[in-house]
């Protein structure tokens, strides 16, 4: 790309009003504005928008003022319900609560985020007792809707106490009436059938990971006995998404969906990870890079790879990913859908890793197996090393000191792309984020230096990618972007409050 | 630092940086009008978990940072590396320092929102352990007081009733006098 040279273009103050810029083509200059509006303008057009020359009754000038670039028509009061709707989350509390059953697993993955207990440390499993008090801390929440997701280590090896809690968050939600979903992440090899039917008798959604391709898989999930993490995944895939069916549920909403992380091992296999994924019948891949958390810090070596390799693999997977949907498979990207709902739709997906401010502990919280609460997932993997600097309490610490905490005041100020170096000038300020227990452990402190951070260049560069198709303005694309967008809840897996946790109805079947 | 263990850095003006094998340490010298304390402070503070950290000021204008590896750091390259390090988070806390003073009031809207929002009403419970002393308005050094209470000196309001009165000139001579 040839850089654009201000010194001939000689920006100066006229009709615009506040706007930030990002050279995403030859002669494609992004604008966009404090509310999230955007346009795509030539050479030529950003000049005559940056020497505030636009001539009023001309085509650019009527793009302008449509999208409130133009001080003297700025329309102050559709600029503030635009930040207001899009900000909606700021005020609403946790949603997202993190429990942790235990640290236990019977799997043993290289990049292991959790740092993983072995399947005797039988210490590391959550008690009775403590879940109890980690769903009233949750439900204590000011959020209407509450989330439970279960983790681990493997949550099923704690399978007593996810049941616990699933029946003990039913039954209180009776009478404080919250929007309470659940949802477990697992590698579902010790899943049985009775399991599966006490999960689905509940509504609890569920979610595996999936590196790739069987090989790549099993390389980097490590499953004793049959050695074949992959199979015991894949086939329980096919199971749930039976049953779904079993009880009536749209196939095409409900479907266990997967988790990838990616290695250095990964980024050669862009193709076989979405063809394993839609081969499995999944429709959404979400292309996490590898965190500096747990284990993979210590192989840092085998699994990193620079953001700009990683920046490759992502391009080449979604374009094939769009190639496959102008084929009708329908296969999406998260990250993509993320940005593309604030970009196209000025609304926030509240994705609590990537909004502004980020949801460490104004959006979610963590419990530990333990009792102990931390400000997010990251903060409690970050104690599993050692460091408990997102530590905010424990399960018997009230409520209003746990939200209240210095920590999260720090985070929520942290993570305010408003004070923040780059971000403040970064066109992509309007649908950014930035992770603060990330920016702790990869550059020492809670606010990070975005011009060297991974995360920064990973989001800017998924933004580049997303401008420049929407700069190509493919109608094909367009339509498979828009549909990337829609949202489609998932009714069926809120509870209902009035209702009895079907547990002992399942367990007497069994 | 010995000077027969001295590193240059070549790219690095020695006005700036200098290091020491022995030592394995760097010392920087900045100029406190281009950074603010706060931002050296803050710069200053990620490296405690790798450095000994000493800060002093050489002379007016300018503070030095010293830098002292807590694991052998002999190689030329890692101590230039600190030194590069350090020189970029100090830029970061320097132009955060500006941009937050620039953005206080949306970023503390924002944050009082958020964490308002998160802790909600206070419950009956939250209200009884509320201590609603007034230790907090303790005031020690009197910053509270009024200059007049605090030095003994009439009010204004009292000035002009005694100044009314007969033989107020005579007073108010003998309290400059006093004065002076």
């Amino acid at each position: 790309m040839k850089p654009i040279n201000l010194a001939e273009i000689k920006p100066r103050p006229g009709t615009q009003a506040f706007f930030r810029w990002r050279q995403i083509g030859d002669d494609a200059i992004l604008i966009t504005n404090l509310e999230g509006n955007w346009l795509i303008l030539t050479v030529e057009e950003f000049t005559q928008f940056a020497r505030g020359e636009s001539t009023p009754d001309s085509p650019l000038h009527e793009r302008l003022l449509d999208k409130n670039f133009l001080r003297s028509n700025y329309d102050v009061q559709a600029a503030s319900e635009r930040v207001k709707a899009r900000k909606y989350f700021v005020h609403g509390g946790p949603l997202l609560h993190v429990m942790v059953v235990t640290l236990r697993c019977n799997e043993t993955c290289v990049y292991c985020h959790a740092s993983r207990a072995n399947m005797d440390e039988v210490d590391t499993d959550m008690s009775i007792e403590t879940a109890r008090k980690a769903v009233d801390l949750a439900l204590s929440s000011t959020n209407g809707f509450i989330t439970i997701e279960f983790q681990g280590g493997e949550p099923l090896v704690n399978f007593p106490v996810v049941k616990e809690i699933i029946e003990y968050a039913t039954e209180r939600n009776k009478e404080i009436q919250k929007r309470l979903e659940f949802t477990m992440v697992s590698n579902f090899a010790l899943l049985t059938e009775e399991k599966l039917q006490y999960l689905l008798a509940n509504k609890v959604q569920l979610c595996t990971s999936i590196d790739g391709p069987e090989e790549l898989h099993n390389a980097q999930r490590k499953l004793p006995v049959s050695h074949n993490a992959f199979q015991a995944a894949a086939g329980w895939i096919k199971r749930v998404n039976e049953a779904y069916i079993e009880i009536g549920l749209d196939p095409t909403l409900y479907h266990v969906e997967a988790l990838l992380t990616t290695t250095k091992a990964t980024l050669g296999k862009w193709k076989e990870v979405v063809d394993t994924y839609v081969g499995l019948g999944c429709k959404t891949i979400f292309l996490r890079p590898v965190d500096p958390f747990g284990f993979a810090e210590r192989a840092r070596l085998r699994l990193e790879y620079p953001r700009g390799e990683y920046l490759e693999f992502y391009r080449k997977s979604v374009d094939y990913m769009i190639e496959l949907n102008k084929q009708g498979v329908e296969i999406l990207e998260r990250y993509a859908a993320i940005f593309l709902t604030k970009m196209l739709r000025g609304e926030d997906p509240n994705f609590l890793d990537n909004r502004n401010p980020a949801g460490a502990g104004i959006g979610q919280l963590a419990y530990s197996y333990d009792g102990k609460v931390y400000s997010c997932d990251e903060g409690r993997m970050l104690a599993a090393t050692q460091d408990q600097t997102f530590c905010l309490g424990d399960v018997d610490t009230p409520y209003r000191k746990i939200v209240g905490h210095e920590t999260i005041r720090a985070m929520v100020i942290a993570t305010n792309l408003d004070q923040q170096p780059d971000c403040v000038n970064c066109a992509y300020n309007p649908y950014c984020g930035t992770n603060a227990a990330y920016n702790y452990k990869a550059q020492g402190s809670v606010f990070g230096r975005m011009r060297d951070n991974n995360v920064c260049a990973v989001h800017k560069g998924i933004q580049d990618y997303l401008f420049e198709k929407l700069a190509e303005n493919d109608p094909e694309v367009m339509a498979i972007f828009e549909r990337w967008t829609t949202i489609r809840p998932r009714e069926h897996f809120v509870q209902d409050p009035g209702q009895t946790p079907a547990l002992e109805a399942a367990e007497a079947e069994v | 630092m010995s000077s027969e263990n001295q590193i240059s850095f070549t790219d690095i003006p020695d006005a700036i940086a200098s290091a020491s094998g022995t030592d394995r340490s760097v010392s920087m010298t900045v100029d406190s009008e281009l950074y603010p304390l706060q931002a050296v402070y803050g710069a200053s503070y990620i490296f405690i978990d790798r450095c000994y950290v000493f800060i002093d000021r050489p002379a007016p204008g300018s503070y030095r940072i010293t830098l002292s590896a807590k694991q052998s750091v002999e190689e030329a390259e890692a101590l230039r590396q600190l030194v590069g390090e350090f020189a970029n988070e100090l830029l970061s806390c320097t132009w955060r320092h500006q941009v937050t003073q620039d953005n206080r009031v949306a970023i503390e809207t924002v944050t009082v929102q958020a964490i308002a929002g998160a802790m909600g009403e206070p419950s009956l419970d939250d209200l009884a352990d509320f201590d609603f002393t007034d230790e907090a308005l303790d005031d020690p050094l009197g910053i509270a007081q009024s200059w007049e209470e605090k030095h003994g000196r009439p009010s204004p309001d009292a000035k002009a009733k005694t100044a009314s009165e007969p033989g107020a000139d005579e007073a108010k001579a003998d309290a400059e006098e006093a004065s002076a």
